[in-house]
């Protein structure tokens, strides 16, 4: 079966109560830590000058080779554990550092600003 | 959106289906669109979005599932809007031999030296990367829409793996969709600009096509404007004009807005060659180019005539030395475009051959 589609979502979005649990999502940062004894990254991103973390479940994407500081993009679920928080559990997990962090906010936001009005009209 | 609630009554008709540009072109559509489509009931495999038809598209999206088969693989694609199969077809290379064997056994040969066979495994090697994705990456299918089992699907006519270390494909490919939308795919397709069907036109150039048609028709020879005024009476509104208050302003009558409209149509008629004036007197009067027996006659002769000469008689005499000749002999005004047309007439009834371009020649 496939799965649900995966719509970009900020990370700075990924902690509010629109971003409901189980739902599917793409979300990028910087790779600040990873932790293999519980399959657990942290990705920071930054919007004007407050950084936002997400944290990703690696455990469908190890063994994964973990480059600190680089762009990463993460593909997955959204998990909302009580201990944890909230979390990724990423089925993809693509470093695509050198990318232009400024353009692909834009290119989300043109792609939902055209959703809007296609829904408005 | 209205797209998965059309009315098939609303189905524009399959034969005007081709000239919606978007129906022979790979639409690029969002995958949610392209599940959404409704389907033809006319023709299975055309759908439509916005009544627009479509049969194949364009997408690009991550890879999320993936299946192998003997004959082909099976990838789920993601765009971010929706999901859908890509049913790619492996070619006989892939088919036969999976993943190709002994690769890299040529790699001891000589630097420099060019191996063929080696060379063309590197391609197969190429290829075979190209055509077998793992879940993550991003690939790129282009193909008909399928409905097999109540699932729609892609039938891949091309696909491959996009390299897009830093995201500009996907990026770009964001960027672009949406003005596509705005530009084409959301727009309805239009076939008549114009609710009678007729192409917008000018008043003038119907004008000019009124009186074409007619000296056509009746063969005229020659006519004064008056006797051709009333033909365009009825390209002149005959009602009062009127300011945004209701009072009438003074302007032009319709007679005179005829005339001004003759005058500008003979300009254009004259222009052409289509008319000219033999003398230019008091007396307008136009000869129609082609049924003035007179030119035609002294045309002729002037060719023939220059054609004993020494100087043309190889090569022919030039349409300018003709011309020349016409505006000494017969008529100051006839015009260039008018001694084309009558040359023109004259070679398509061989009185006339042309040896080169612009040269003429009688035999």
């Amino acid at each position: 079966m496939l799965p649900a589609a995966a719509a970009f979502c900020f990370p700075w979005e990924i902690n509010s109560v629109e971003v409901e649990e189980g739902k599917s999502v793409r979300t990028f940062g910087r790779l600040v830590s990873y932790d293999w004894d519980e399959s657990r990254a942290s990705l920071w991103a930054q919007q004007g000058s407050t950084e936002h973390p997400v944290t990703i479940n690696t455990a469908y994407v190890e063994p994964f080779d973990p480059i600190i500081g680089a762009q990463y993009l993460a593909l997955g679920e959204v998990e909302k554990a009580e201990s944890v928080g909230v979390m990724v559990r990423a089925r993809v997990l693509t470093c695509v550092d050198g990318v232009n962090v400024a353009l692909l906010q834009k290119a989300i936001a043109v792609q939902r600003s055209f959703f809007r009005e296609r829904e408005s009209s | 959106m209205a797209t998965n609630k059309m009315d098939p009554a609303d189905e524009p008709p399959p034969l005007l289906w081709g000239l919606d540009p978007v129906f022979s072109a790979f639409a690029k559509l969002y995958i949610r669109d392209i599940l959404e489509m409704a389907e033809s009931t006319q023709v299975p495999g055309i759908y439509f979005y916005n009544l627009h038809p479509i049969f194949k598209v364009d997408i690009l999206g991550t890879v999320v599932y993936k299946r192998e088969r003997d004959d082909f693989f099976c990838y789920g694609v993601d765009d971010g809007t929706g999901v859908i199969n890509c049913l790619c077809w492996k070619n006989d290379l892939l088919k036969q031999h999976g993943k190709p064997s002994g690769w890299g056994k040529h790699s001891d040969d000589a630097e420099g030296d060019f191996n063929v066979a080696a060379e063309l495994e590197k391609l197969q090697q190429f290829q075979y990367s190209q055509c077998h994705l793992d879940i993550g990456e991003l690939l790129r299918v282009r193909g008909p829409v399928k409905t097999s089992r109540q699932q729609r699907e892609i039938m891949a006519s091309t696909y491959y793996k996009v390299n897009d270390p830093m995201m500009a494909v996907q990026i770009e490919w964001m960027m672009e969709v949406p003005e596509l939308y705005r530009q084409c795919y959301d727009k309805p397709f239009k076939l008549h600009p114009d609710a009678s069907g007729e192409p917008a036109m000018s008043t003038l150039s119907k004008a000019t096509n009124i009186i074409r048609d007619f000296l056509k028709q009746k063969s005229v020879v020659r006519f004064r404007p008056y006797d051709v005024l009333d033909l365009l009476h009825p390209l002149v509104p005959e009602q009062p004009r009127t300011d945004s208050a209701g009072e009438p302003v003074a302007g032009p009558s319709a007679c005179q807005q005829a005339r001004q409209l003759l005058k500008e149509a003979l300009q254009i008629l004259q222009d052409e060659g289509i008319v000219y004036r033999k003398l230019k007197s008091q007396d307008e009067v136009y000869q129609v180019t082609i049924h003035d027996k007179d030119l035609l006659i002294a045309i002729k002769d002037i060719i023939r005539e220059d054609c004993r000469r020494e100087k043309y008689a190889e090569k022919g005499c030039h349409l300018l030395h003709i011309l020349s000749a016409v505006r000494q002999r017969y008529s100051l005004n006839v015009s260039k475009a008018a001694l084309e047309l009558v040359l023109k007439s004259l070679e398509c009834n061989s009185d006339i051959v042309s040896t080169s371009d612009n040269y003429y020649t009688m035999f």
